[in-house]
């Protein structure tokens, strides 16, 4: 098991070093602060005046091991717009996008894996169409639709809950219900084709046989197995929302999250906060992909017996 | 204020405000830096008014409205190119510094002799004719304008020169005893100024908090605490207000106001707002280069149909690039631009033109309705057989030569026709420059007599002739002045004041009361 987590860890290294040299090309060739709307009118004195003050005048090289030099001194560069550190305008951010995050997998989690369970052993019957009815609506409606509805019926009409920020818990409601919406929708209809596949195996009927409860047979034989499964798609559910999922949903509740920074940051091409806020996301998805892996491995004994014959 | 009704059920802990005045903003754009010297959008307009005063004041509640003692008492000419003012005393900057010359001088030189790269760019478009600021006791200065100036107090006026306190932000980094870049770019998130309301908190890009100053030396803020929040989405906006979350929320277009007029709850209060969105044509484009084609182009847009279609007809279309607010320098009667068909069908065709494809930038919906207005517009060269089309870019292209027309704005930085056409379109300004814009001798002669001429009447001849020439070769056509509004609660009574730059949230005495 050691000599799989230092693989992993070797593997993270190594992807975050391409993701770090790849965000700092991509943004320089989606041009510079001088070519964004926020330069308009400017003289020519002018420019070469900000292009210096920027520190772009220096080449290539030099700015990229200033880059990579940045992430040594806990700072991570300062904005070009705001002159703070960087470090410190992304920790900001980062905190309300993961409470965002967090919530909504939880939903997910405490909602989707039941109805999928649910709509699994009564497929043919009235529980299974509703839960599988409910997670086709969920599919089908884009979460900025949803977002504006529950806005229009819970704030605007009924004055139940807040729209702006993430003061309390008042705040998570409307945001949490619109991202685990899409979340449950696909989650659900994988444990239920997981579990489906899992009823039908000779385990489950020599585990009735022993005379074990229907609830252990379900959940200890069912789901266990149909786990390996629910795991990846949670894993590419969480790695999907951490990199771009809640930008829409931050915009409609006004939630300081890591999504607008990267977004505003990127329309007035500010490199440092957006290459920082780019490599935050990354690491996040690498570290959530790591997990899911160590997951596996947990969840199934095969795999970790596979994975250790190779790291031998 | 009315607040969420489930509030005590949900376990919220809202303050009733019982006593206190405190109201909260729903604001569509947020600035990331507060600086009011190297500031010049019309995001930060927003907010400096509140925190920072002018050496000279003025009556912003008409257009045109008359200069008052600001932080300085009263201002004498004592040569033509030297303007000495008595300051204020007993005046203390938020941290608790009393303000004098030293504060003063240091504010002014800041822009007029800047080392800075950020205040270099902005002092350069307006401040270019002050040489420099010089103390002559504790509470006298002298400024020092390199030629005579007819726009003294307008540009002693300016947001850009509003007085910041030299001890403190000297401290901030580095040497407590210099000036160093850094120094400014940490006033920028913390700012201090001598108006009517501190800033208490600020996390750029999101949120600012003010508090009242008891130290003002003016009339006293009538609101305890005022707390600006980002809110980008429209929707949302105006939800807060529904919700008791805000109080007032900027950035209403037009066709919001029908929801706000038929909700028991709400108001909005508008104003056409001091700037011009324009359309930009290359004069320098190979394609463009016979100004026929540019006046074309210009004549065939039925700004009208715009104004109607677009702002519900509550945007203004202007006969020339001329404002109400200019006073006396307000010249209605130019007829600079227009809409004539006809005519611009005969000049395309006496110039040539061959169906080569006319392009039109804009980025997305930066402007408000901008992307709609380009579609229209092409729609109406097609109308006299011009082939627009429509380049939707993510970046300012007014600098690329391939950039044959775009669209961009010219705001009103300052209540005179150098404030907003002067700023953008001088000789060797920003258009010119940028390689799309020409200026001939005769140009030259008559911008010279238009910025520094003595008479009012001399002034307004000179920007005529501008005029004529922009018409006979055109690179701008303004569109429209568009027409915004704030809605807000009906406890709230607020309005925007005619005689401010664009966006001026004014919560100065007399200026908001809070049921």
């Amino acid at each position: 098991m050691l000599r799989l987590v230092l693989r992993t860890a070797l593997r993270m290294v190594f992807s975050f070093l391409a993701i770090v040299t790849l965000v700092f090309l991509a943004t320089r060739l989606s041009g510079d602060p001088l070519e964004s709307i926020g330069a308009q009118g400017l003289t020519t004195e002018d420019r070469v005046l900000l292009t210096r003050y920027y520190g772009l005048d220096r080449g290539m090289w030099e700015q990229y091991t200033a880059f990579l030099r940045a992430f040594t001194d806990g700072q991570f560069g300062l904005s070009f717009i705001e002159r703070r550190p960087v470090a410190q305008i992304v920790a900001e951010r980062l905190w309300p996008s993961a409470q965002l995050l967090l919530a909504s997998v939880a939903v997910t989690l405490l909602l989707a894996i039941p109805m999928g369970i649910v709509a699994a052993i009564w497929r043919d019957r009235w529980p299974g169409h509703l839960a599988m009815g409910l997670a086709f609506l969920g599919y089908a409606v884009p979460n900025f639709v949803l977002a504006t509805l529950l806005v229009l019926v819970f704030a605007y009409w009924l004055n139940w809950l807040p729209v702006v920020g993430n003061g309390s818990p008042a705040h998570f409601v409307m945001p949490v219900a619109v991202l685990s919406a899409g979340l449950i929708a696909a989650l659900s209809r994988f444990t239920r084709n997981a579990m489906l596949d899992v009823l039908g195996q000779d385990y489950m009927r020599t585990a009735r046989a022993k005379g074990l409860p229907e609830r252990a047979v379900i959940l200890r034989h069912g789901l266990r197995n149909a786990g390996i499964t629910i795991l990846s798609v949670v894993g590419l559910q969480i790695a999907g929302l951490a990199a771009s999922g809640s930008v829409v949903v931050e915009a409609i509740f006004s939630w300081p999250g890591i999504g607008d920074l990267l977004v505003n940051a990127a329309i007035r091409r500010d490199y440092p906060v957006l290459q920082f806020g780019v490599v935050v996301v990354s690491v996040a998805v690498l570290a959530i992909s790591a997990l899911t892996d160590l997951a596996y491995a947990w969840a199934d004994p095969r795999l970790r017996r596979a994975a250790a014959e190779a790291a031998r | 204020m009315k607040r969420l009704l489930s509030a005590s059920a949900l376990g919220l802990t809202l303050v009733s405000g019982a006593q206190a005045a405190e109201i909260t903003i729903a604001a569509a754009n947020m600035s990331t830096y507060l600086d009011p010297g190297r500031d010049h959008s019309n995001v930060g307009s927003q907010f400096y008014y509140n925190s920072f005063d002018p050496l000279i004041e003025k009556d912003y509640s008409v257009v045109g409205g008359a200069w008052k003692p600001g932080l300085a008492t009263e201002w004498t000419l004592v040569e033509p190119t030297v303007m000495e003012l008595k300051l204020r005393q007993g005046v203390t900057f938020h941290n608790g510094e009393a303000m004098t010359a030293d504060d003063v001088v240091f504010s002014l030189n800041r822009m007029y002799q800047a080392t800075f790269a950020p205040y270099q760019v902005r002092a350069r478009d307006r401040l270019e004719n002050f040489a420099k600021a010089e103390k002559v006791d504790d509470f006298t200065v002298r400024i020092h304008a390199k030629r005579a100036e007819p726009l003294w107090e307008t540009l002693i006026n300016l947001q850009q020169v509003f007085i910041i306190p030299m001890d403190y932000t000297m401290a901030l980094s580095g040497d407590p005893k210099v000036a160093e870049d850094t120094d400014y770019e940490a006033f920028s998130l913390a700012p201090v100024g001598t108006g009517p309301y501190k800033v208490a908190e600020f996390v750029p890009g999101t949120k600012l908090v003010w508090e009242r100053f008891d130290g003002f030396w003016g009339d006293a803020a009538p609101l305890d605490r005022v707390t600006v929040q980002l809110v980008p989405e429209v929707a949302s906006r105006l939800t807060a207000l529904k919700t008791g979350e805000a109080d007032i929320a900027t950035n209403i277009a037009p066709d919001q106001l029908a929801l706000i007029e038929g909700d028991a709850d709400l108001k909005a209060e508008g104003m056409l707002t001091p700037l011009f969105h324009v359309m930009i044509l290359n004069q320098n484009h190979p394609k463009l280069k016979d100004a026929r084609i540019r006046q074309a182009l210009s004549l065939a847009i039925d700004r009208d149909a715009l104004n109607e279609a677009l702002w519900l007809g509550k945007a203004h279309v202007p006969d020339s690039h001329t404002y109400a607010e200019f006073g006396p320098l307000y010249m209605p009667d130019l007829k600079t631009f227009g809409y004539d068909p006809e005519k611009a069908k005969a000049l395309l065709a006496e110039a040539g033109y061959d169906g080569f494809e006319v392009t039109f930038d804009t980025q997305g919906s930066y402007y408000t309705n901008g992307l709609l207005a380009a579609q229209a517009i092409t729609e109406m060269w097609a109308a006299v057989g011009v082939k627009g089309v429509i380049r939707d870019l993510p970046k300012w292209t007014g600098n690329d030569p391939e950039m044959m027309t775009r669209n961009w704005s010219n705001p009103m930085y300052f209540a005179d026709p150098f404030g907003s056409f002067g700023v953008m379109w001088a000789p060797g300004g920003p258009s010119q420059s940028e390689g799309r814009f020409n200026t001939t001798p005769a140009y030259e002669a008559a911008w010279e007599r238009f910025r520094y001429g003595e008479t009012l009447e001399g002034r307004k001849a000179a920007y005529a002739e501008l005029m004529e020439h922009m018409k006979a070769d055109p690179a701008v056509l303004p569109l429209y002045r568009p027409y915004e509004s704030w809605a807000m609660v009906k406890g709230v009574t607020w309005a925007p004041k005619a005689g401010h730059i664009p966006y001026v949230l004014d919560f100065r005495a007399g200026a908001i009361s809070v049921e």
